[in-house]
């Protein structure tokens, strides 16, 4: 059996193959160590980089997304800390990004969020407004203030995720179609929230695993 | 304290770098952008370029020894170093302001053996910062095949120069720098469209504007680092490197 594994901050994508039949799980990265797993490739946020299994994380983005991108799409990976892309034009590699630096209007926050406020993830709705959150930090302070003056949480949360969803317009230098990966595909108002600016095609949260499996071979 | 330092900064205007050095040919000479570890003064804000917080740090520490600064403050450096040459005149340092902004005006003449080389990256940049002083001749380096361009200021932490092959031709500023022309924005700004760049500023500098722009112009990396890289802030040279 071969195994793969995308250990991000918050959670880690699992993908298992034998006899060719594909098992994807996701656990959390703090159950990770006490699985005492051997695996063959690796990447992420969570583990040593130093490994000699260890690969790149947009490296393997780009294999993993590789059959979309050379259609001409970018594939963006929006994760619990940070984001990044990779662009390939003619099946050639042609643009990347990766904002690692601030993990404020990210994942993570909006899980923190989510719990801080007690809303659940299928109550957030596409919102026509959104906040400005170059810095996130700032955008917090706008939920609180919004939430603190009657706005319902659920509200001030979908702006917020609509202030991400144009941040990665943005970031992804304003294209007409955009791949998604990671967490952020299971969520529907950032879903519909880029949508206003662009096509989006949602990849699921496996496309790293998969790209570490594809360079194995 | 017997005073036995010339300090600068940049590339002072090199008939300054002469005078001085006829003047005090036993003085020692260090480059006050590089980082010694030497205690912080704490003299700039917190957000602030991490080049000028060593400038400041090292002029501090080196005060009693320092004979004088050599002090660029033109179009060769920045605003910053002309504001921090200023604040040090009232603290009491010798201070000598230079500006080099000569331009070259027959770009066909210039070679640039240490930027071509076969050099690892690191070293060519240690090289051309150390020949702003030594002026030796470096033209019977072997060039190399260049597969990537380093575009920038020599970074506050060298080691992220050692992530690139030695198949990486210096451009920008410290290219200008080696052509002995610290002020040419045509020097500068030059970068071999043909080779995939990783445009690097500090973070804090005012060159982080030209540095995007270019990286946005030749399809380049954008990457600017305040004091030390992260980990993820290596990770994305990498796979620049890798994918291109």
């Amino acid at each position: 059996m071969k195994i793969y594994i995308d250990a991000g901050t918050t959670w880690t994508k699992i993908l298992k193959i034998e006899n060719d039949i594909r098992d994807y799980s996701v656990i959390s990265t703090r159950q990770l160590k006490d699985l005492d797993l051997i695996y063959n490739k690796s990447t992420g946020h969570s583990l040593n980089k130093s490994k000699e299994t260890y690969e790149n994380e947009v490296v393997a983005l780009a294999y993993g997304a590789k059959k979309y991108l050379e259609d001409n799409f970018i594939a963006l990976d929006l994760g619990s800390r940070d984001i990044k892309y990779v662009q390939y034009q003619n099946k050639k590699f042609k643009d990347m990004d990766w904002n690692c630096s601030c993990a404020s209007a990210t994942g993570a926050t909006i899980e923190m969020l989510l719990k801080f406020y007690n809303v659940k993830i299928e109550d957030l709705k596409y919102t026509q407004e959104k906040y400005a959150i170059t810095c996130g930090i700032f955008g917090l302070e706008k939920i609180m203030d919004d939430v603190a003056m009657g706005l319902e949480p659920s509200i001030a949360i979908s702006k917020f995720i609509h202030g991400i969803a144009f941040n990665a317009y943005n970031f992804t230098k304003n294209p007409q179609k955009i791949c998604i990966s990671g967490g952020f595909c299971e969520n529907k108002c950032f879903l519909d929230s880029l949508n206003q600016y662009c096509e989006v095609v949602p990849l699921g949260r496996f496309v790293l695993v998969d790209g570490l499996a594809l360079m194995d071979n | 304290m017997n005073k036995d330092i010339i300090g600068f900064w940049g590339y002072p205007h090199i008939d300054v770098i002469n005078k001085y050095k006829k003047l005090f040919p036993c003085a020692t000479w260090i480059d006050l952008d590089i980082d010694y570890n030497y205690p912080d003064v704490k003299f700039t804000p917190d957000a602030y370029c991490v080049i000028i917080k060593n400038i400041c740090n090292n002029a501090f520490y080196l005060k009693d020894r320092l004979i004088t600064i050599l002090a660029p403050i033109g179009k060769d450096k920045c605003d910053s170093a002309y504001f921090v040459s200023e604040i040090l005149k009232e603290h009491g340092f010798n201070i000598v302001q230079t500006v080099f902004e000569d331009k070259c005006h027959d770009k066909s003449l210039l070679k640039f053996p240490i930027s071509k080389s076969k050099l690892p990256l690191r070293e060519k940049i240690e090289l051309i910062t150390k020949n702003i002083v030594e002026q030796k001749d470096y033209s019977n380096l072997e060039a190399c095949e260049a597969k990537f361009g380093f575009w920038g200021v020599p970074p506050n932490d060298l080691s992220i120069l050692e992530l690139f092959p030695n198949t990486t031709e210096v451009f920008g500023w410290t290219r200008a720098v080696e052509a002995g022309f610290p002020g040419d924005f045509e020097i500068e700004t030059y970068v071999d469209e043909n080779l995939p760049t990783i445009f690097f500023t500090q973070a804090f500098c005012s060159k982080t504007n030209l540095a995007k722009y270019l990286a946005n112009k030749y399809q380049g990396l954008y990457i600017d680092i305040d004091a030390i890289p992260s980990n993820s802030a290596k990770a994305k040279i990498e796979a620049f490197l890798k994918l291109r």
